[in-house]
């Protein structure tokens, strides 16, 4: 009955399929390749123009480190902390769905409203920081956060700490919540200690959604955009630039779309490599 | 760890969560003189709503929801219409040479690009097609944007129901469409409501694109407007934490409603929450 069924509609699921398809490809790929054609020339000239300016442009390395600072300090931070309230929220405790609830507040808003409530946090003049310091006898004059060199990175990533770490700790519940009770019994009865069951079970049978969760804040800390933008603009000066904004100013500032496609695919590039790496260990993970 | 201290730090991290957003709330509700006050007065102030009748009255404010809700809705409804389709089809279908399973892997692929890669080139086309500016070129863009991860959302949902279900309509002489819409649809409705609305909060939300591709009032979205006021030298604090608090409103209520599915949607699928 089954394969009678499926024969008579084999050409249903193309005409299914097709309309996604046509959209994806018009929308996602021919504007890849659009873009190739446009990295591929330098005003009327065609060339590898764009791709050598690279190397040598000084603001496209600093861009990339910065990309990388940035990346490197949220993941380690959003993920410690995210782990550590999902152990905790993990237990037993009265109001969990509650605090649970709550705590997705800061991953739900608008990159563009988390930007406002944090200028309005780390405002010099006004700001809840600065006026709560001032109460307590701290000196504000030079913590202007946003505003100085040196405090400016940090303050971009303490937004996105504040932000994504929420996220962290959701699929990070998730994923103990989906652990048996089998292994921590025998644990239990093994009379392993506290640190040996987190160390020998828990982080094993969590390590899936640990790679998981890994993965995507990864892609999304190294195509950051929004948040530095709307708090920074890359300022003050060049010192919170990451690859996006640089990308975007060299587009929309300075209308220089080839060199802006050619770094977009530098970009592309890094994401790609680092996430086939994370999916073999993932692949990796679930065969062992 | 004692059970004190385990309470003590689930509080200390919902203040740290709430207690920035609950600022921009005060600041939006005190006048002026109150901004500048010290210490900062977290709740005693007198309340007042001239900010946001200057916001969504004397200003754009209200233009500018107005359009985020038309963008958000439309661009919703298109990707849910061409997602659910695919999505059927790749979960009900074993396709020759594995082509469903490449297909999905494809789509799930486009999505994973960074936006500025795209944003530029869409940039152009949009010039190119004299769409810039225009609430067409949101939609378009949002659609394509969601589609991937619509497809991804059901065909997961679709898999969970029973295929005997639908075989016993094709039984009874049902079409395929037919038993689709009659049978295996209401029992997926849950998973599409909490798709449709993560396709929702991605829209209203979205910000790279909408400040590339829109440029005035005409097509602005409720995060651009914001954003060019965050952005000015003379900034109107008041009026903007206003305007936040707007945009804030919907999110929260959907989130709220659709918990349950949350890791799901926003692990594309990858964690069953």
């Amino acid at each position: 009955m089954r394969r009678k069924v499926l024969l008579r509609s084999s050409w249903l699921p193309y005409v299914l399929i097709a309309p996604a398809v046509a959209v994806l490809v018009a929308l996602s790929i021919y504007p890849l390749i659009y873009s190739i054609t446009v990295s591929l020339q330098v005003g009327e000239v065609w060339g590898l123009g764009n791709f050598t300016r690279l190397a040598s442009d000084g603001f496209f390395l600093t861009a990339m480190a910065h990309t990388f600072v940035y990346a490197v300090a949220a993941l380690t931070c959003e993920f410690l902390l995210g782990l550590g309230l999902a152990l905790l929220l993990n237990n037993q405790i009265r109001g969990r769905g509650f605090f649970r609830a709550t705590l997705l507040v800061p991953m739900m808003l608008p990159p563009v409203v988390a930007a406002v409530v944090w200028r309005l946090m780390l405002n010099p003049n006004f700001g809840a920081i600065n006026g709560t310091l001032k109460q307590i006898g701290i000196d504000t004059e030079s913590l202007t956060w946003t505003a100085s060199p040196g405090l400016a990175m940090l303050s971009v990533i303490a937004v996105d700490v504040w932000q994504w770490t929420p996220f962290v700790f959701l699929v990070l519940l998730a994923g103990l919540q989906a652990i048996p009770q089998e292994p921590y019994e025998a644990a239990l009865i093994d009379g392993s200690s506290r640190w040996q069951t987190f160390r020998h079970v828990t982080l094993p049978l969590l390590k899936p959604a640990i790679l998981i969760v890994l993965l995507l804040r990864t892609m999304d800390l190294l195509r950051v955009f929004d948040q530095i933008f709307l708090l920074t603009e890359g300022g003050p000066g060049f010192a919170t630039e990451t690859i996006s904004l640089y990308i975007y100013r060299t587009a929309f500032r300075f209308f220089d779309f080839g060199y802006a496609a050619a770094m977009s695919f530098v970009l592309l590039a890094l994401t790609n490599v680092i996430s086939v790496v994370y999916i073999r260990f993932l692949k990796h993970e679930s065969r062992a | 760890m004692s059970r004190a201290l385990k309470y003590f730090l689930v509080v200390v991290a919902l203040v740290a969560a709430l207690a920035p957003v609950y600022w921009m709330f005060t600041i939006s509700l005190k006048s002026e003189v109150d901004h500048f006050a010290l210490p900062p007065p977290w709740f005693n102030f007198t309340p007042t709503l001239e900010h946001y009748f200057e916001a969504f009255v004397a200003r754009s404010f209200g233009q500018y929801l107005i359009t985020s809700a038309i963008v958000a809705v439309i661009s919703t409804l298109c990707a849910l219409v061409l997602g659910t389709l695919a999505a059927y089809a790749l979960a009900r279908f074993r396709l020759p040479y594995d082509l469903d399973r490449r297909l999905s892997l494809w789509i799930l692929s486009t999505r994973m690009f960074p936006a500025i890669v795209t944003a530029v080139p869409l940039f152009l086309m949009m010039r190119d097609l004299r769409l810039l500016d225009t609430k067409a070129s949101l939609i378009i863009v949002y659609t394509a944007f969601n589609l991937p991860f619509v497809v991804w959302m059901m065909r997961g949902f679709f898999d969970e129901v029973p295929r005997d279900l639908e075989e016993a309509a094709l039984v009874d002489g049902d079409s395929r469409l037919g038993a689709l819409v009659r049978v295996v649809l209401p029992l997926v409705a849950p998973g599409l409501a909490a798709t449709a609305v993560f396709c929702l909060i991605v829209s209203w939300n979205e910000f790279l694109f909408a400040l590339v591709l829109t440029q005035t009032d005409a097509s602005m979205t409720l995060p651009v407007g914001i954003a060019g006021r965050v952005t000015q030298y003379e900034i109107k604090w008041g009026v903007m934490s206003a305007a936040g608090a707007v945009a804030i409103v919907p999110i929260l209520v959907f989130a709220m409603a659709m918990q349950k599915y949350l890791v799901r949607g926003l692990s594309l699928g990858a964690v069953k929450g």
